[in-house]
């Protein structure tokens, strides 16, 4: 009974959370609608006067490889081997972690050349829309620790796959995200 | 008034001065009231609770409060403008432009959002047989969300700094280059703590309505309140979060200075787009519910399974699908070019289609049945033709080379009442009227109700009906004023009179609740003789309904039942069902989020990081605490 109770609780909760992941797209079509709409090569500076090709590619295969390593801890959740939830999860937090400094660092870089959140409306939308990943990403490390805590503390083993499974849609959603702002964002000015 | 304000003169109106004497009297006796009535521990368990319908109690409580502030605004905005050149008390100019902002704004957000909310919340477990909604919790989270967004926008006025850029707030209008004051400020976080809450209510509905029905009953024999719920549900998931994205950049327009909407640089059109992207399908928001609710009150007042169930449904399905195709119509003016216009006004004109064919089926209900005229029944009859000359006007403005004429006249501002008043809240109305016992365990006086209902449809349709003519005699929207020569004074003076008949009818709705609850006893699970599954369980109903879960086999499979004088069958296997916890969680992310929002208006950056981590904090509060109360739940269950 406590299996099919649990179960069907899961899939509630996973339900609810890909609803939740809808509306978090929908949110984000709208920040890519609104980089479409302020950018063009015309605006001074352009993005091909700002964008960097070396830190995109650098902390998009961080990023990818993020959630590549997630799927070692998937395995330990099928498993139930502790061994390769922990390694799969400490791999990923620091590449998370990697990826959000290698934004701010390149956000750094960018104000630093003068090209600041006010300079014009193509880099107000871009910092808006990349800046809210960040975010997402930052958000998702901090998530990251509190599974760490959650599996250290003696919670049901059944229960804590089902809060870590919830976490790996989150991050392939928001590894999903940066794969298109790579592509509608970086790429036309890029490559 | 001026005051001496440490060295600085600060001009206070005295409308403000007023509200704040006022507040002051009134916050003592209510609390004195509270504590001699022996009710604070009644006010801690609702602070505390996640069940389904007094949530849904506290959403209409307050919506029911906001209806009287935004209603308030409504009369005096009718006051200012009962004669010519009318020079009444502060209302002229900026202060006008605040009066009809928060009308239009408090009316959307804070009234007809929460009471749609708060029935589907009371009504939509219990009809489809539910024990509760999916996420009691999240359901907690998003009224005080509601909540605390709708007192920082009410906050607003008390500070003097009032949102005045419209309902709407257009840019540039609303960025801080012609609004630099703080009330826009209020305007962005009071809707977007508000609208947050309303997403995750919509994502609860969606769950809800998907995996907790009652075994047997599937999407296609489901009662169309909850058929209305659900697709509307689906609308808020695409809507809101554009508003909210929306409200975010003009947010980074107004307190980090970039330039999305400015003109120049950014573009002032895009903030309409994005606007009505959310804004018509907001229309059908408040909307849809409604249809849900007549088609409830129609069916079951006329004895009659409802005309054309898939049909009703479908027609549901495409004004939702096609409110997303329309939003261009609010913008005719703007010069999108021909080709927009043609597109947006033939969409437009589409979606009376559907329209039609509810009215139609709900007429067809009717037809051949045995009609008892109630007063939720009375609304529902009041809506019909009510409905069908705001859908007249709709077409009419539909067609963009009219619409020029007609833009930011009256005749527009006649017909969106005669729509949203017409549907929502006379929906709304028959709504608490008809789920009255379920809320309460009481019914409400007949008598008083066919008192409100008749004072309340004459004084609306004499307000509305003569704003047509001023509208076409060339009125303009949102100015505070007029002349003699106009030939707009009796329009005006027949619209005021009716504003405070309309006002009066709802003090027959105060008399009829302070009666109720003095006098009436409480009644049975089933006074109107319904149809669906709601009246099967006690009244009020219990935080665990359903001990018995019913099979439900066809639609209005009670109603049915009783006809061959049956019970329902039973069904043997249902699924687990969320448990109603206690938790005061939600109530202090309302608290950090209210003290959050007025830190981010003022700007001041200490208290912008403590609640912003505070409100951080909460996740994995709510995440280490309620695996204890999982473990429990499973204990006990084995």
């Amino acid at each position: 009974m406590s299996n099919e109770k649990s179960s069907e609780h899961y899939n509630d909760k996973r339900l609810g959370f890909f609803i939740y992941l809808i509306v978090e797209s929908v949110m984000f079509a709208t920040l890519f609608a609104t980089y479409f709409v302020f950018t063009s090569e015309q605006s001074t500076p352009s993005p091909t006067d700002v964008f960097e090709a070396k830190s995109v590619i650098i902390s998009s295969f961080v990023l990818v490889l993020s959630s590549a390593t997630l799927l070692i801890s998937e395995k330990g959740l099928s498993n139930k081997s502790p061994r390769l939830i922990v390694l799969g999860l400490v791999i990923t937090f620091l590449l998370g972690l990697g990826f959000v400094g290698i934004e701010i660092r390149e956000f750094f870089t960018y104000i630093n050349e003068g090209y600041t959140l006010t300079t014009n409306v193509f880099l107000s939308s871009f910092y808006v829309l990349v800046g809210l990943h960040a975010a997402h990403v930052l958000f998702g490390t901090i998530w990251m620790i509190l599974l760490f805590y959650q599996l250290m503390a003696n919670i049901p083993f059944s229960l804590y796959v089902e809060k870590q499974r919830i976490f790996h849609y989150y991050w392939h959603f928001v590894d999903l995200i940066w794969v298109c702002i790579v592509i509608f964002v970086y790429k036309p000015y890029l490559f | 008034m001026i005051f001496d304000f440490w060295g600085s003169h600060v001009t206070v109106p005295s409308d403000i001065i007023s509200a704040w004497i006022l507040t002051i009297i009134l916050a003592p006796i209510v609390l004195f009231w509270i504590s001699k009535k022996k009710k604070w521990p009644l006010v801690r368990e609702y602070m505390i609770t996640t069940n389904h319908r007094k949530i849904g109690t506290m959403y209409i409580l307050f919506g029911v409060l906001f209806f009287i502030r935004g209603g308030i605004d409504a009369l005096l905005i009718r006051t200012q403008l009962a004669v010519p050149e009318n020079d009444f008390w502060v209302f002229q100019n900026d202060k006008y432009n605040e009066l009809f902002s928060t009308h239009g704004t408090v009316m959307i957000f804070f009234v007809a959002m929460p009471l749609l909310i708060g029935l589907m919340n009371v009504v939509v477990p219990l009809q489809i047989g539910a024990r509760d909604l999916a996420f009691p919790y999240l359901n907690a989270v998003s009224f005080w969300m509601f909540l605390a967004g709708a007192l920082v926008f009410n906050l607003s006025f008390f500070m003097n700094s009032a949102p005045n850029a419209g309902w709407t707030a257009y840019a540039p209008l609303s960025t801080d280059t012609y609004t630099p004051s703080a009330g826009n400020d209020y305007y962005i976080f009071g809707i977007q703590i508000s609208g947050l809450g309303t997403i995750f209510t919509a994502i609860n509905m969606i769950v809800t309505i998907f995996r907790h029905r009652a075994p047997g009953m599937k999407l296609t024999i489901m009662p169309l309140f909850s058929w209305s719920t659900l697709i509307t549900s689906f609308l808020i998931l695409v809507a809101f979060p554009v508003l909210s994205i929306a409200l975010f950049l003009l947010m980074f327009d107004r307190m980090f200075g970039t330039g999305f909407f400015h003109g120049g640089v950014g573009s002032p059109i895009y903030w309409q787009h994005l606007f009505w992207i959310f804004g018509h399908p907001e229309v059908y928001i408040i909307a849809l519910p409604a249809f849900g609710i007549f088609s409830e009150v129609i069916s079951t007042f006329s004895r009659k399974r409802i005309f054309g169930y898939p049909a009703m449904v479908l027609s549901l399905a495409l004004i939702g699908f096609m409110g997303f195709m329309v939003w261009s119509h609010h913008m005719f003016t703007v010069g999108l070019g021909p080709l927009a216009n043609t597109f947006f006004a033939i969409t437009t004109m589409l979606i009376a289609v559907p329209t039609g064919i509810k009215i139609f089926n709900w007429l067809f209900t009717m037809k051949g049945g045995v009609i008892s005229f109630t007063t939720p029944m009375l609304f529902a009859l009041g809506f019909i033709p009510t409905f069908v000359m705001g859908g007249v006007t709709g077409v009419m403005l539909s067609a963009a080379p009219a619409d020029f004429q007609f833009h930011d006249t009256y005749f527009v501002v006649a017909h969106l009442h005669y729509v949203i008043i017409g549907a929502t809240i006379l929906g709304v109305f028959a709504g608490i009227y008809y789920w009255y016992p379920k809320m309460t365990g009481k019914q409400l006086n007949e008598k008083l109700g066919k008192w409100h209902f008749w004072i309340f449809i004459i004084g609306f349709h004499m307000t509305f009906l003569p704003m047509h003519f001023a509208g076409l005699q060339g009125m303009p929207r949102r100015v505070y004023t007029y002349q003699l020569g106009e030939g707009l004074f009796e329009f005006n003076l027949i619209s005021t009179i009716g504003a405070f008949l309309m006002g009066s009818s709802m003090l027959f709705l105060a008399l009829n609740l302070y009666k109720t609850h003095k006098h009436s006893p409480n009644v049975g699970n089933d006074p109107w003789d319904g149809r669906t599954l709601e009246w099967t369980v006690s009244s009020p109903s219990p935080e665990q309904p359903f001990k018995k879960m019913p099979y439900v086999s066809e639609l209005d499979a009670y109603w049915y039942a009783k006809l061959e004088n049956e019970d329902l069958s039973e069904a043997n296997d249902t699924r687990p069902a969320p448990v109603s916890i206690k938790t005061i969680q939600p109530v202090i992310l309302s608290g950090l989020l209210f003290a959050m929002s007025i830190s981010f208006i003022y700007q001041w950056v200490w208290l912008m990081i403590i609640t912003g981590l505070a409100v951080l904090s909460i996740f994995p509060i709510r995440s280490l605490t309620s695996r204890n109360e999982y473990v429990e739940k499973r204990v006990k269950h084995e």
